[in-house]
């Protein structure tokens, strides 16, 4: 009966899960949002007792509930970081990654209520307040990544106009060679400014550069500017060449504009990885020295 | 002459195409301009740039057309020479021309051009912000390394390598760095001790023992033995009792350290005393773990807390001091005569006396007889002669303009001053017999040889009950002669808790000592609990006037008692509460 039962049981989920993975399901609204109302209580259930339980003198981390949460918020961290190992062997179950992901996403929000409440607001300039921050912003960090993973990719499809990146890159190429080819009969001056253009490498742009996106003064938009408006006289129909640089130019600009829009939301969506990773291995040494030098210094 | 010119271009698979044209002339016109004889479709390349003729022995002369130089064999010039029959590359831009001399002898410039890269497919990861990003494991190796060594390696380190281990070490031999450890400013009693950690965490792992605690506060006494404190302690919470049943497992001394209650860290100020709780732990319902205790229960002073109780003399002329509880009908005994009531009225003879001497308002108040000790806590025994003597005179003789008086105190001494009192009407020695002149009653040269009945009779009186000495004092026989009872009084009251008078000075001293309507000098004029919750509640009663906690009376170290007036000023040490039931009822 018992194997019987487990099978059924098993059938049962695969049953779920083949459901779950033909409707996209996003992990924030995995198992119905099971994980947030596990955190929401959680939440809840500590602010209540936070309230409720009388700590004399005051709370305080080192009371008998700030040790309660301390050792929670610790467990806590110590699992969300190891969503980082986790994530790299994607396995199905209610164990799933999607599962694990929205554990990791809502128990990660819960921790701003433990980790605050264990240290009972007193805040300083030290180690174990080294740590609050740096979760915080681990925290912070990771609240980011979820609203630009929820609202820039729109963005990003919009941006790119069924172009795939190696189209963009081609369509730069393709102006670029034709840029070359017309711009042969233009003056010394003109075509050192084309050069510049031809030069000009739209994904050097540094960290700055990247979240700045369009409409930035490079190379190509000299050369337009300078073709446009230093030769505003000479635009008479012999000069065919300079005409065809100056369309060739204004494509050219558009497309980086498209290529540095892609670049920026890109930036925008990927920049949280870089706060929220290292910070959380920093967390994690903090954690440790707070640990550690509170019971050196017991 | 002329040249052959040789224009090698690639297919897109790489399959050659070699073109050959003749130029006729003496000039080979180089450049991007399409009327050049070779055009080199090189933007960086000018219009015009070099012009190639023949020299009359076989060479070839280079020279730029314009301002720009141009690179042969690898060095840039404005104007070469050079032998077609041993060779030579001109580079303008990505094209290469080579010059050769063909065995017809006309020159072949061979024309090549490398590929121009335009666009590169593996751009596509300069899409991704990791491009320009540094990495993550880099930082994440910098931060945990700064932190670790910072904030762990370097406190632990110099902690366990330094020489001198002692508490209060100095400059190299203190821990270094550890100020990071610290969660919050130390009091201001402890503030020297700020970047000395190991002065109290002596130990690494162990927590701050009451014997470090001890070594600076040597002269505090116990509040109880500890083992009553165990046993007087009340049931603690589940979490509570987990924590020290955790606490004690790694070493911690239990509920009865000095930690407990003096929790240290809490921000610079003054340390805050300990919580109504850390009393009330024990103190509420404690006559059920502690049975022979003498001390009632307590754990909130507006709601929970025994009736005061007043030390005082109980019985006239002695110096013994007993406990009373001030329930309203507690009397003292100090030997005194005095009615408050007819003192403070402001509308008597009394009153009527005060205004007419100077140094006294319209009518007597508390202060004209009563002066604060030096703490300001309690008040300094009445003086006669400082207090009471400016009306209540002892003037018994005048000579002259000088009054004599009597001295106060001092029995024997009052009455051996009025047996001397020579100009008191004493009975003549003589009847009938007068002495003549000058030694005649009045006269320069008189004396009185009578007995002295009137002055044994003027002392007689004035140590009866209606006498100047029985206005205050209560007469009685000593040895036989008539004396006065001793005076007792005190100058504070409680035995386990301090009143401060400075700090109720703006208070009327009758709103809580009902002295304007006593008649006896046998009423302890001492407040009721209840007066006191007029204004104090407990340390929770936040609508109370004031929030009071235990701290506010109490010392739960053993304080100065000065428990008899020549008594040592120094807090005993050997003190602990527990032997007060012993003295129960007695001071």
């Amino acid at each position: 009966m018992a194997s019987l039962f487990s099978r059924r049981e098993g059938s049962a989920h695969a049953e779920i899960e083949e459901r779950r993975s033909a409707t996209h399901e996003s992990f924030l609204s995995h198992r119905a949002y099971f994980w947030a109302r596990v955190s929401g209580f959680l939440s809840l259930f500590v602010v209540l007792t936070y309230v409720l339980v009388d700590v004399e003198p005051r709370h305080n981390g080192g009371s008998w509930y700030g040790y309660t949460l301390g050792t929670v918020g610790a467990g806590l961290i110590v699992w969300l970081s190891w969503l980082g190992v986790r994530k790299r062997r994607p396995t199905p179950g209610s164990w799933s990654l999607k599962g694990w992901t929205s554990a990791h996403v809502y128990l990660g929000m819960s921790l701003v209520v433990i980790g605050t409440m264990h240290t009972g607001f007193q805040l300083g300039w030290n180690v174990h307040t080294l740590a609050w921050v740096l979760m915080m912003l681990v925290i912070l960090s990771g609240a980011y990544g979820i609203t630009v993973y929820a609202t820039l990719p729109q963005a990003l499809s919009e941006n790119r106009r069924e172009m795939t990146r190696e189209q963009m890159i081609e369509s730069l190429a393709t102006i670029d060679r034709q840029l070359e080819a017309a711009a042969q009969p233009l003056a010394r001056k003109d075509a050192d400014m084309v050069i510049a253009t031809l030069e000009q490498d739209v994904f050097a742009a540094g960290i700055i550069a990247r979240f700045r996106g369009p409409g930035g003064r490079d190379a190509t938009r000299r050369a337009l500017d300078h073709i446009s408006t230093d030769r505003a006289y000479d635009d008479d129909a012999d000069d065919l060449a300079q005409q065809k640089v100056r369309a060739l130019l204004g494509k050219r600009a558009a497309q980086i504009d498209q290529i540095r829009r892609q670049m920026q939301i890109k930036a925008l969506l990927e920049v949280w990885l870089y706060i929220h990773v290292p910070l959380t291995i920093a967390l994690l040494a903090a954690l440790t020295a707070h640990v550690v030098s509170v019971f050196y210094y017991w | 002459m002329s040249f052959l010119i040789r224009t090698i271009d690639h297919t897109a698979t790489g399959r050659e195409i070699v073109r050959d044209r003749e130029v006729e002339g003496d000039r080979l016109a180089i450049g991007r301009a399409t009327t050049n004889d070779v055009v080199v479709a090189d933007l960086s390349v000018e219009q015009h740039h070099v012009v190639v003729t023949p020299t009359k022995r076989g060479l070839l002369s280079l020279e730029a057309a314009g301002n720009r130089d141009f690179i042969f064999d690898g060095h840039r010039h404005k104007a070469v020479t050079a032998d077609p029959a041993r060779g030579g590359a001109l580079t303008l831009g990505l094209y290469t021309l080579t010059f050769a001399r063909e065995a017809d002898g006309r020159t072949l410039v061979t024309v090549t051009q490398e590929e121009r890269e335009f666009g590169d497919r593996d751009a596509v990861r300069g899409f991704d912000l990791a491009s320009a990003m540094p990495g993550k494991r880099a930082a994440a190796w910098i931060g945990v390394l700064l932190i670790l060594g910072a904030f762990l390696a370097v406190p632990i380190w110099s902690g366990l390598a330094r020489s001198d281990k002692q508490p209060g070490a100095d400059g190299p031999d203190q821990v270094a760095w550890d100020t990071s450890w610290s969660t919050g400013k130390l009091s201001l009693a402890h503030h020297s001790l700020e970047n000395n950690c190991e002065a109290c965490h002596v130990e690494p792992f162990v927590s701050v023992r009451d014997e470090t605690c001890l070594s600076c506060h040597k002269d505090i006494g116990d509040h109880a033995k500890r083992d009553r404190l165990a046993g007087a302690r009340g049931p603690m919470g589940t979490g509570e009792a987990l924590l020290w049943q955790v606490a004690e497992t790694f070493g911690k001394e239990g509920p009865e350290a000095c930690t407990t209650c003096h929790t240290e860290h809490e921000g610079a100020g003054r340390m805050e005393p300990a919580a109504q709780q850390f009393c009330s732990n024990c103190h509420d319902a404690m006559d059920t773990r502690l049975s022979d205790t003498a001390l009632g229960n307590a754990h909130d002073f507006g709601t929970a807390h025994p009736e005061l109780q007043a030390v005082v003399f109980a019985e006239v002329g002695s110096d013994e001091t007993r406990r009373v509880t001030l329930d309203g009908k507690a009397r003292e005994a100090s030997g005194l005569r005095f009615p408050h009531a007819m003192h403070l009225s402001e509308t008597n003879g009394v009153a009527r006396m005060a205004g007419n001497l100077p140094g006294y308002g319209e009518a007597l108040v508390c202060s004209d007889c009563h002066s604060p000790t030096a703490d300001r806590n309690g008040f300094l025994p009445v003086e006669m002669e400082s207090a009471c003597e400016d009306c209540h005179s002892l003037v018994y003789d005048k000579v002259g303009s000088t009054f004599r008086t009597l001295r106060h105190g001092d029995v024997a001494q009052m009455r051996a001053d009025l047996i001397a009192m020579d100009r008191a009407p004493r009975a003549p020695f003589t009847r009938g017999l007068r002495r003549p002149g000058e030694f005649k009653r009045g006269g320069r040269y008189f004396q009185d040889f009578g007995r002295p009945t009137r002055n044994y009779l003027g002392i007689a009186q004035a140590l009866s009950e209606d006498g100047v000495c029985g206005e205050c004092h209560i007469p009685t026989t000593v040895a036989g002669e008539a004396s006065v009872m001793p005076v007792f009084q005190r100058d504070h009251y409680f035995l386990n808790a301090r009143f401060d008078h400075e700090a109720h000075e703006q208070e009327d001293c009758t709103s809580c000592h009902a002295a304007d309507t006593s008649s006896k000098a046998t009423d302890l004029l001492m407040p009721t609990l209840a007066t006191c919750r007029e204004c104090h509640m407990g340390a929770e009663a936040v609508k109370a006037e004031v929030p009071s906690t235990c701290a506010m009376c109490h010392s739960y170290h053993p304080p100065d008692f000065r428990r008899r007036k020549d008594g040592p000023l120094s807090p005993k040490p050997g003190r602990i509460a527990g032997l007060l039931s012993i003295a129960r009822g007695r001071e």
